[in-house]
């Protein structure tokens, strides 16, 4: 922030106000400026670029892909090779190694590019929870096997926790592991699985008892064609049509031991951290798409005349258009703030839950107001406004529902 | 490490990560984590690993339970059992 607070204090004085508290050692030369609202110059060129890669290689034939719910591979396969699947990932399996902010202003950029929501919902998915926890939780062989493969494009990640009965209350899932000799032996039914139809490896969790709740949870990396687990019938859904998803089927589905991800017992520790970073990640590039609304609602208010004048100068126009911005701006903040605690290594849950929260019900609004401003064109298929705010829904329920977050953040106020 | 050390040590992690400005005065040894929400479960893994890390044990999934780490007094002995 480098604007004075107040009209009436000049910048000079401000300079010299820091100048001489530095000189008492008042505050250090390394704590001037603390906050800053901008990209770096690097952060600022990917995002460019991601932009500009996505608007030119993802958006063909995407109303077609929605309507039939075709999943492009090819799209998946070009965004490997720009990086994306391999942003937050270290060098040595071929990954970028970038921290949560620069990510997160890559997948912003995405999104503003690009209108295949499906498409980066699935890689979302793939990241935060197949790549993710197994950086943080897999032995050095699990990584050596799988995450070059997760970044390159050649292998496709899905996560399977969700089950008929245990949606929001995830630690009462009922898939039991039992051990035999050495393996695992997996039993139950996992649902909403994202990439499931078209997955090569799935991070899926099971419980020992489901007395011990949380406790109880073991997390499994599982190839696709192992014995005993099969995929079920695609699921048709309302939006993000373009992204597969399936149920998981596991049927005395024997495991060796170097399939358990993270200890025994530990699953919902891998779980927790793999939905901490998709909170925190998963919305940026919805925060991509509310700005490219944002602006074709502006030009499309300023070019627009009925009634002798622009729309835009109609209030009940304009109003909806300055709801927009402000949304758009607070959801910047919100995750760009959750980016850096991640960076910092600081507590994130509560932050996360907070952008989560705001960022999907901003965005399923601005869906709304971008529609109703293009008033009937806008409920056409042609302007791609409609299918975005079927996108857009999903995103209020992924990754925890909005009511679960606000009972995340109302813990986290202790209440 | 005796019992009021690993008590102290588990109080100030506790009130950092679950009860910031709490007045550190009202989390006794016999106040109730986990059954009165303090902790949560994810909350109960975190203080798991917490402990693991901190004083150098392994707690196996049926250690994580009420019994256990309801209370720092609770905590203490569990911790002070793996250290024996």
């Amino acid at each position: 922030m480098r604007s004075p607070a107040r009209d009436d204090i000049s910048f000079a004085e401000i300079i010299q106000i820091v100048a001489g508290a530095q000189r008492w050692g008042v505050i250090s030369e390394n704590r001037i400026i603390p906050m800053n609202f901008e990209l770096t110059p690097e952060q600022q060129t990917l995002q460019k670029a991601a932009i500009e890669f996505a608007g030119s290689e993802l958006n063909s034939n995407v109303i077609e892909r929605d309507a039939r719910q075709i999943f492009s591979r090819e799209g998946w396969q070009k965004c490997a090779s720009f990086g994306v699947q391999g942003m937050p990932l270290p060098k040595e399996y071929g990954g970028r190694g970038a921290g949560p902010i620069t990510t997160i202003a890559m997948m912003e950029g995405l999104g503003y590019g690009g209108s295949d929501q499906g498409l980066l919902f699935a890689i979302n998915a793939h990241m935060w929870t197949c790549s993710i926890p197994l950086l943080k939780y897999g032995t050095p062989a699990q990584k050596e096997k799988y995450l070059p493969g997760l970044c390159d494009g050649r292998l496709i990640g899905a996560n399977g926790a969700s089950e008929p009965n245990a949606g929001s209350d995830i630690f009462s899932m009922q898939t039991r592991v039992t051990k035999d000799g050495s393996d695992y032996v997996l039993n139950g039914r996992k649902i909403f699985v994202t990439n499931a139809p078209v997955a090569d490896l799935f991070v899926l969790y099971a419980t020992v008892d489901p007395q011990l709740g949380a406790a109880g949870i073991s997390g499994f990396v599982i190839e696709k064609g192992t014995a005993g687990l099969r995929t079920g019938e695609r699921k048709d859904k309302m939006g993000l049509r373009t992204a597969l998803m399936a149920e998981v089927v596991l049927e005395n589905c024997r495991v060796p031991a170097t399939a358990l991800l993270g200890r025994e017992g530990r699953g919902a520790e891998v779980f927790h951290y793999s939905m901490a970073w998709e909170r925190a990640c998963i919305l940026a590039t919805c925060l991509g798409t509310m700005r490219r609304q944002l602006e074709r609602c502006i030009n499309y208010a300023r070019a627009r005349t009925q009634f002798g004048q622009p729309i835009g100068k109609f209030q009940s126009v304009a109003n909806r258009i300055v709801d927009m911005k402000l949304r758009y701006e607070a959801a910047r903040l919100l995750i760009y703030k959750t980016g850096w605690l991640m960076q910092e290594n600081k507590s994130a849950d509560m932050d996360a839950a907070m952008a989560k929260l705001y960022v999907s019900e901003s965005f399923v609004k601005s869906c709304l107001d971008a529609i109703q401003i293009h008033g009937g064109s806008g409920f056409m298929t042609e302007l791609e406004l409609e299918r975005e705010m079927r996108d857009s829904v999903g995103s209020t329920l992924y990754s925890g529902t909005s009511e679960i977050q606000r009972n995340i953040i109302a813990r986290g106020l202790r209440l | 490490m005796d019992e009021p050390e690993i008590k102290a040590a588990v109080k100030t992690y506790i009130l950092n990560e679950y009860l910031p400005g709490e007045d550190p005065a009202a989390l006794t040894d016999t106040t109730e984590l986990m059954t009165t929400g303090i902790l949560d479960s994810i909350a109960v893994l975190k203080v798991v690993t917490f402990l693991e890390s901190h004083f150098g044990i392994t707690l196996e999934p049926h250690e994580a339970v009420v019994e256990n780490l309801n209370t720092l007094s609770a905590i203490a002995r569990l911790v002070m059992s793996k250290k024996a």
